[in-house]
């Protein structure tokens, strides 16, 4: 069936902000979708509220909307627009829940648009349990036994009906499997059932039979309407039944399926999606008992996810794009296969010759307090996925990925069970056997490394599979050769030039890294990985590889193993036998002349403090450096993102961003320079590394310059005592600030200084480990929690109390710098600029103050001689501009800009990067009609454990955008982006710490006026009462234990928003927690800002006056 | 539910714990199931020893571009000589090493870990194990499955077959993408100047007659007797084995009462003596061109499809109904073998992922020989013998080879690729049952035009 000529416009549903369930995986989707319909003569109507995308950057759609996912917001640019068509099966969940919604409330129909990719019935019959069930047992599909319950009394007959525990509860239309989870017991069933049927769209949950220890399995699917199906990829879950497949680590594809398990799978998969009749990709998950061969539906996804994301970086298969144009009309047989090239078509199964392992990535190392537990519900925040040609070099590269600060598993000791933080003195002494038991058995981000240790230690293969509830044993023995060969490099103990080379190719072969086989040769020092004996270090044996010839080889993922010529620029590398060219599948070409060979290093994984933004960054860059004719290659981890895209550089390498691997691509390609500013922290923390590694690179004839802004000004920049030497220098002024590397050190410092204070460590992502101290006792708590390194020395600041917080995101080419944008933050100073809310442009800051700002930043760029981007941190204290951080680098906040001002400022920047000058370039106009705002969204939600309040440290997964011409209305468009409601009528809760007190009085009065009930406890409300002439509402305070207390009132649904300042000591600390906690659950909006309240009262006032209009993205830079 | 392959089976098809090969037993109606051996019998307990030495140490493969590639040496210790191929199926590996089409080859497979789930019994498509010999990345010797008797060793060094394993064996397939399916030989290092000297004089495979090799010497019925579930006895088909897979068998005994038979058993004696209502050809190694039983099968075949028997043909089957027809065959630059082929049906533009495993075609009446190997050998021109036309019915989507035809004005069908699957996908399955239907019409007309 050819292309449909009946519809010419189409709208496509973004997934908005990245949260924990639903991270980059949907950009890249979107993308693909936005340029497959593009390219084929479509008008793409582009909708997403997450200005850090690249699917709505001006290019890729026709017109884009930043604005609030929500069903009314879509179904008005539905009006305006009036496309033909919607596709929803690109925006995950929250796409595929408002198409749903719009074409059950008839919407759709009246407006004459068509659901396209996936119909309604195919959504209902998917994501309805009741109805996928029927479906099952239409034809013939074995499923869990399960019950669909819509209340706790159902859900307890249901659990009558099973019998026996554990069961397992499911809500129906959530994301991430929010709310679910194995009960053991009815207390369990009751409060994990009641969360379910909270969340679930439909207020519904599944009470199924457990099916644990059983293996999971997963169908990548695509099917046409002329009823062409394939299977794109298999994958297997190493975590048995029980963990959600996105906390699972998964290897690609399928291991322990015999051909008869798998072709009776495919056909199941194949059936149902027939049955189902889904035109475009989807994902059936299955779980099989391994003894048995029983095996049942678990569930399906009509709609492009998380999996296939995956599934397309593992076998280069585009499942989105192809997605997309089905749904437009063709068949699989009318595309070429994009991998193989001519003579090819989408309608073939990718075939493997390599093994992928994909491990999320957990934000524990940030939130040491968060429950590690991983279920059914998610907490990984992004995942890193590894190539290898065996599992286990598959599996170590990965691990190499993850940035956890360790490269590689070690023997675990004491100070890996300290949360998070690495404790030198603990790190002398073994983890007990009981606590390896645990980890073993309940999994959590730890099990990985636990099960290097289980056989590390001499445990057997059935000891550990029945420690773990039931891990596959192919697997336990790929970990137990992990464990052997690295006893086996332990046992050499030799200096690295005595290394030989059969040694060495059978140890890179398995996937050990030159610092894992320094490390095992070393004996693993409790000092780390990093401080190895001389002549045995990672440069060491290196050096010794590098001697014996060895490097690895660069295959492509071409879908075919290699059966067929393709023109996939996509490779990874592995080391086995033969050298080249023997088996090389890629001889970079001759050099053209003026084209120079520039590397991009992406960001990896999606973590707390670094998200897509700078996954939005080294796409930019790819794109400047092509724009300029240079050849661009990329490297990055991370198979969610558009940067992995393998058409968006000339160039991918799917590969760990470490400095072996970083080398060995450089020294492949000959590569001319290298840009490192794009890819957030983990770019600029190869700077060092790198640089150290030149020489050794440069015998090979190597000649690559660190482009950009350099090493030294990076270090200059990042170093505290540099910098304040800087700041001496120049016309800026930083607050009183003093470094501390030991207790001692670190106490003078505070004393000089005087509380309160701001600490935190050097070189940190996100801030983490930054506190506010005000006392001694909380100085001498933090040292013994922090980890105090000798070479990193931690900072002390004086606390700027109620300063407004300014970002400025800026450009620098050595003689000229271009501010991109000045924000203004919705809080004040001392909440991590990550989770403010900020407005473009500022709002309450003098002009004076603004040139400043203009002048300072300048004097920075050009100081620090800064080459491409940067970003800076003021605040304003008592009308005095102060620079509190300088970041030599993209920032979070780029994108954001670039929609906002309509000045890319990555791409300028990389244009900078690669030798030109800002005044030769053409800068866009700038748009300054609008006021943007930029809030952040935060995963309190899926993590308990996790107190809900911004603070210092960076708590947010992402962000969204709201804009218009009014300030208020723009703060509103954002608020109701971060999909938390804001309230027209109901009741407020006020708490606020006295020094608040005097301001919220004017608040209290608005609030009433527009018809809120105000609720307050004793303090509060007699001030209110006293002072304001306020009625209000008197409750207990939590600590009381009497009704009502504010617990009470919200769970009663009388508050509606929460205005609570926290105090930083005493009973309300836990008062405000249990209240902030309580109100996550209950979805309730709660500010803990007396500023962030002003602003909601604003919103409020325009949202009781009705929506404010869509405004479409206008900016001209293509 | 359980993981069984088909859906919906036959008794036949499922996995038997015993090993054994007999498709008939438990099947309605007969009283006395044919047995024969499956090659992963030779795993249970209670057999004779093999005989065979173990192999070990360092090896190495040679290929007739002049490249080496050294391994470790596995299975029996043999020097492995033949044609080097590759399959791409990352699943099926017991399947494609008892499957007889692979006979006097060298076997590589692109999926890098071989035996992840061991051998199993009762899921073998022959009694034996056919490659020469096995290349590999990487060969498990964990296996991990609730059906594993042995590992992928073990079943080698049984049936004396050798491997190496440690190649590099996606540099090996890019050579034999780039050079066309070529003439290798791999054993002890040590040997390696003996191993050059042979390789040099080596002929190619496709002169011996393989086909007889790999085949039946007699003619036995499988499940004599038949009946389906209203009592009546199913159609009566003759497979002609030229090196027939077993899930073939299965496949026609869940449908007819199938004579399995020799390939050059002779047509009269397949009409007199076992009044045969249709006939099957099978898959098979070697030229199909081979003046050997592929040739007595070829006339067997014209024979049946000139009087209007119903005729199914798959693989080699399908290749000897094109030379029946006046088409040539020929050798592909380096065949289709794999579980990922897409096969277009012209009259339904419907697109099937297929099982495949050949190294010769059949021409295109219109575009002639594609994907021709650079020797380019050819069958030459051929006597059409069934007086019939032919219609290309199904191509490769990706390279356009004929993959099935349909003879004009007969019951009579051959395809290229393996609708019994095993190892790969199912799509293709229904074209058993185009064949029942075909036959049914068939017996029809006939009782209709007797009772005339």
């Amino acid at each position: 069936m050819p292309r449909r000529d009946d519809i010419q416009k189409v709208m496509i549903l973004g997934s908005g902000p990245i949260r924990i369930g639903q991270a980059a995986e949907f950009d890249f989707s979107g993308s693909q979708a936005c340029r497959a319909l593009r390219s084929d003569g479509y008008e793409v109507v582009l909708v997403n509220s997450n200005p850090a995308t690249i699917q709505n950057d001006p290019e890729m759609a026709d017109r884009i909307y930043i604005e609030p996912l929500l069903p009314d917001v879509v179904k008005r640019i539905l009006e305006i627009e009036k496309p033909d068509a919607l596709l929803a099966g690109m925006g995950g969940q929250t796409a595929l829940n408002i198409a749903s919604n719009l074409a059950h409330s008839g919407a759709l129909a009246e407006l004459g648009v068509e659901l396209i990719g996936c119909n309604l019935r195919s959504i209902d019959e998917a994501e309805d349990r009741d109805l996928f069930n029927q479906v099952c047992e239409e034809i013939d599909l074995p499923i869990s036994e399960a019950m669909a319950c819509n209340s706790i009394e159902e859900v307890l007959a249901a659990a009558d009906e099973l019998g026996q525990y554990p069961i397992l509860i499911r809500p129906a239309f959530t994301l991430g499997g929010l709310g679910g989870g194995t009960a053991w017991n009815t207390g369990q069933l009751v409060e994990i059932a009641s969360q379910g049927i909270l969340h679930s769209q439909i207020g519904q949950v599944l009470v199924e039979e457990s099916i644990l220890g059983w293996q999971e399995f997963e169908y990548e699917v695509m099917r046409d309407a002329n009823d062409n199906c394939t299977i794109v990829c298999t994958m297997e879950n190493i975590d048995p039944m029980g963990i959600h497949t996105g906390e699972s680590v998964v290897v690609a594809p399928a291991q322990t399926l015999s051909d008869r398990d798998h072709q009776g799978l495919r056909d199941a998969a194949l059936r149902l999606i027939r049955r189902l009749d889904i035109k475009g990709g989807c994902n059936v998950q299955f779980t099989v008992n391994q003894d048995t061969g029983e095996f049942r539906v678990i569930e399906v996804n009509p709609r492009v996810s998380r999996s296939s994301a995956l599934a397309s970086k593992a076998t280069g298969y585009p499942i989105a794009r192809m997605a997309a144009l089905i749904a437009v009309g063709y068949t699989l047989d009318e595309l070429p296969n994009p991998i193989t090239g001519e003579g090819t078509t989408a309608a073939f199964e990718p075939t493997l010759d390599y093994v992928v392992v994909k491990i999320p990535r957990w934000p524990f190392d940030k939130f040491r307090t968060a429950d590690r537990t991983l279920g059914t519900s998610m907490k990984s925040t992004g995942e890193v996925m590894a190539i290898g040609r065996n599992f286990e070099e598959a599996f170590l590269k990965a691990i190499a990925s993850l940035e956890y600060g360790q490269p590689h598993p070690r023997p675990l000791t004491l100070a890996d069970a300290s949360d998070g933080e690495s404790m030198d003195e603990r790190a002398h002494e073994p983890l007990p056997k009981e606590t390896l038991d645990h980890w073993l058995k309940v999994a959590t981000d730890r099990r990985m490394g636990a099960l290097v240790e289980a056989f590390r230690r001499g445990m057997g293969i059935e000891e550990v599979r029945e420690g773990t509830g039931g891990i596959t044993r192919w697997f336990l023995h790929r970990f137990k050769r992990i464990a052997d060969v690295e006893a086996e490099i332990v046992a050499a103990d030799c200096d690295a030039n005595q290394i030989t080379e059969t040694q060495m190719r059978f140890w890179k072969g398995l996937g050990f890294t030159d610092a894992h086989i320094a490390d095992a040769i070393s004996g693993f020092p409790a000092s780390g990985w990093n401080r190895l004996p001389a002549g045995r270090t990672e440069i060491d044996v290196m050096t010794r590889r590098h001697e014996l010839a060895i490097h690895p080889l660069f295959r492509m993922v071409d879908s075919c193993a290699a059966e067929f010529a393709a023109v996939t620029p996509y490779y990874y590398a592995t080391y086995e036998g033969g050298g080249a060219p023997l088996g090389v599948d890629h001889v970079p070409a001759e050099k053209k002349a003026d084209c120079r060979r520039l590397v991009v290093i992406g960001s990896g994984p999606i973590r707390i403090g670094q998200g897509i933004e700078f996954d939005y960054g080294a796409v930019h860059a790819v794109q400047a450096i092509r724009e300029a004719g240079h050849e661009a290659i990329l490297v990055n981890n991370n198979p969610e993102t558009v940067s992995t895209d393998f058409d968006t550089s000339d160039r991918l390498y799917f590969e760990p961003l470490t400095t072996e691997c970083i080398a060995e691509i450089l020294l492949r390609e000959g590569a001319d320079g290298i840009l490192l500013q794009f890819g957030g922290q983990t770019a600029i923390n190869l700077a060092l590394p790198l640089d150290d590694r030149m020489p050794h690179l440069s015998e090979f004839g190597l000649e690559c310059s660190m482009l950009g802004t350099s090493p030294d000004a990076v270090d200059e920049a990042s170093d505290r005592e540099r910098f304040e030497a800087f700041g001496k220098r120049s016309i800026i002024r930083l607050p009183n600030g003093r470094t501390g590397k030991t207790p001692d050190a670190i106490r003078a410092a505070v004393a000089e200084i005087g509380y309160p204070v701001l600490v935190r460590p050097s070189y940190v992502l996100g801030g983490r480990g930054m506190e506010i101290l005000t006392d001694d006792a909380q100085l001498e708590t933090y040292m013994a929690d922090a980890y105090i390194a000798p070479d990193k020395p931690l900072l002390v600041d004086e606390y700027l109390g109620g300063a407004i917080e300014l970002d400025v995101d800026a450009v620098c080419d050595g003689d000229d710098v271009l501010v991109g944008a000045v924000m203004e933050h919705l809080e004040e100073a001392g909440i991590h600029s990550g989770d403010s809310t900020c407005f473009i442009p500022t709002q309450n800051v003098s002009e004076e103050i603004l040139a400043k700002v203009h002048e300072w930043t300048k004097a920075i760029g050009i100081g620090l001689n800064i080459r491409g981007c940067f970003n800076i941190q003021f605040c304003i204290c008592r009308d005095e501009l102060y620079v509190l951080e300088v970041n030599p680098r993209g920032s979070r906040t780029f994108p954001f800009v670039a929609k906002a001002t309509g000045i890319p400022l990555a791409r300028i920047a990389a244009h900078i990067t690669i030798g030109e000058q800002l005044a030769n370039m053409e800068i866009p106009r700038r748009q300054t009609d609008v006021v943007c705002v930029k809030a952040p969204v935060f995963p309190f939600l899926k993590l308990r454990g996790l107190d809900p309040a911004p603070g210092p440290e960076m708590k947010s997964t992402g962000e969204v955008m709201g804009s218009h011409v009014n300030a208020a209305a723009a703060y509103l468009k954002a608020r109701l982006a971060t999909e938390l409601p804001v309230p027209t009528r109901g009741g407020v809760y006020l708490t606020v710490k006295d020094e608040d007190k005097g301001n919220l009085i004017p608040m209290a009065r608005s609030l009433q006026e527009m018809g809120f009930n105000l609720h307050a406890t004793q303090g509060t409300a007699r001030h209110l009462r006293d002072v304001g002439g306020i009625e209000v509402e008197t409750c207990y305070r939590i600590a009381e234990g009497q009704s009502p207390d504010a617990l009470d009132l919200m769970r009663t649904g009388k508050i509606h928003l929460i205005i609570n300042t926290p105090r930083n000591s005493g009973g309300a600390v836990l008062d405000g927690n249990m209240m902030r906690r309580l109100a996550v659950e209950l979805n309730i909006p709660f500010v803990t800002t007396m500023s962030g309240a002003r602003m909601e009262c604003q919103a409020i006032a325009v949202a009781q006056e009705g929506m404010p209009e869509p405004r479409r993205l206008v900016v001209d830079y293509i | 539910m359980i993981i069984t392959g088909f859906q919906g089976e036959s008794e036949g098809a499922k996995v038997s714990v015993t090993g054994g090969f007999s498709p008939g037993s438990g099947q309605n109606g007969v009283s006395k199931a044919f047995i024969a051996r499956d090659a992963a019998d030779f795993l249970l307990p209670g057999l004779p020893p093999h005989g065979h030495l173990e192999a070990s140490g360092r090896g190495v493969l040679l290929l007739a571009d002049g490249s080496r590639h050294e391994g470790d040496l596995f299975g029996a210790a043999k020097i492995a000589e033949g044609e080097l191929v590759f399959t791409t199926n990352m699943t099926g590996y017991q399947e494609s090493l008892t499957d007889p089409s692979f006979a006097g080859q060298v076997l590589t497979f692109t999926w890098p870990l071989l035996g992840n789930y061991g051998i199993a019994p009762g899921i073998s498509e022959s009694s034996g194990v056919w490659p020469r010999g096995v290349v590999c990345r990487e060969l498990m010797m964990e296996p991990d499955h609730r059906h594993c008797i042995g590992t992928v060793h073990d079943l080698l060094l049984a049936h004396g077959v050798p491997c190496i394993s440690g190649i590099d064996t996606r540099a090996v397939t890019r050579r034999v993408r780039e050079y066309g399916v070529i003439l290798s030989i791999f054993g002890p290092i040590e040997k390696e100047a003996e191993m050059a000297a042979i390789l040099e004089n080596m002929d190619s495979p496709d002169l011996a007659d393989l086909a007889d090799e790999v085949s039946r010497d007699d003619a036995v019925f499988l499940n004599e007797g038949a009946i389906d579930t209203d009592g009546n006895p199913l159609p009566r088909v003759a497979a002609l084995d030229c090196g027939i897979k077993y899930n073939i068998l299965r496949e026609l005994c869940t449908r007819f009462e199938v004579l399995w038979c020799p390939p050059d058993i002779a047509w009269s004696d397949l009409k007199s003596i076992y009044n045969i209502d249709a006939l099957f050809a099978s898959n098979g190694p070697g030229d199909p061109a081979h003046p050997g039983k592929a040739t007595a099968a070829r006339h067997t075949l014209a024979q049946a499809t000139k009087e209007g028997v119903p005729v199914m043909g798959i693989c080699l089957g399908h290749q000897l109904m094109g030379l029946a027809s006046g088409l040539r065959t020929y050798k592909l630059r380096y065949g289709h073998r794999g579980g990922n082929q897409p096969v277009l049906d012209l009259q339904t533009q419907k697109v099937s992922i297929t099982s495949q495993n050949h190294g010769f075609a059949v021409e295109d009446p219109v575009k002639g020989m594609l994907a021709p190997h650079p020797s380019g050998a050819n069958s030459g021109e051929v006597k059409n013998l069934t007086g019939c036309d032919v219609e290309v019915r199904f191509v490769n989507a990706n390279d356009r080879t004929v993959e099935g035809l349909d003879v004009k004005g007969r019951p009579a069908f051959t395809i290229q690729y393996h609708p019994e699957a095993c190892p790969g996908p199912h799509d293709a399955n229904p074209l058993f049952d185009r064949f029942a239907e075909l036959i049914e019409t068939h017996l029809e007309v006939k009782a209709n035009a007797k009772t005339r």
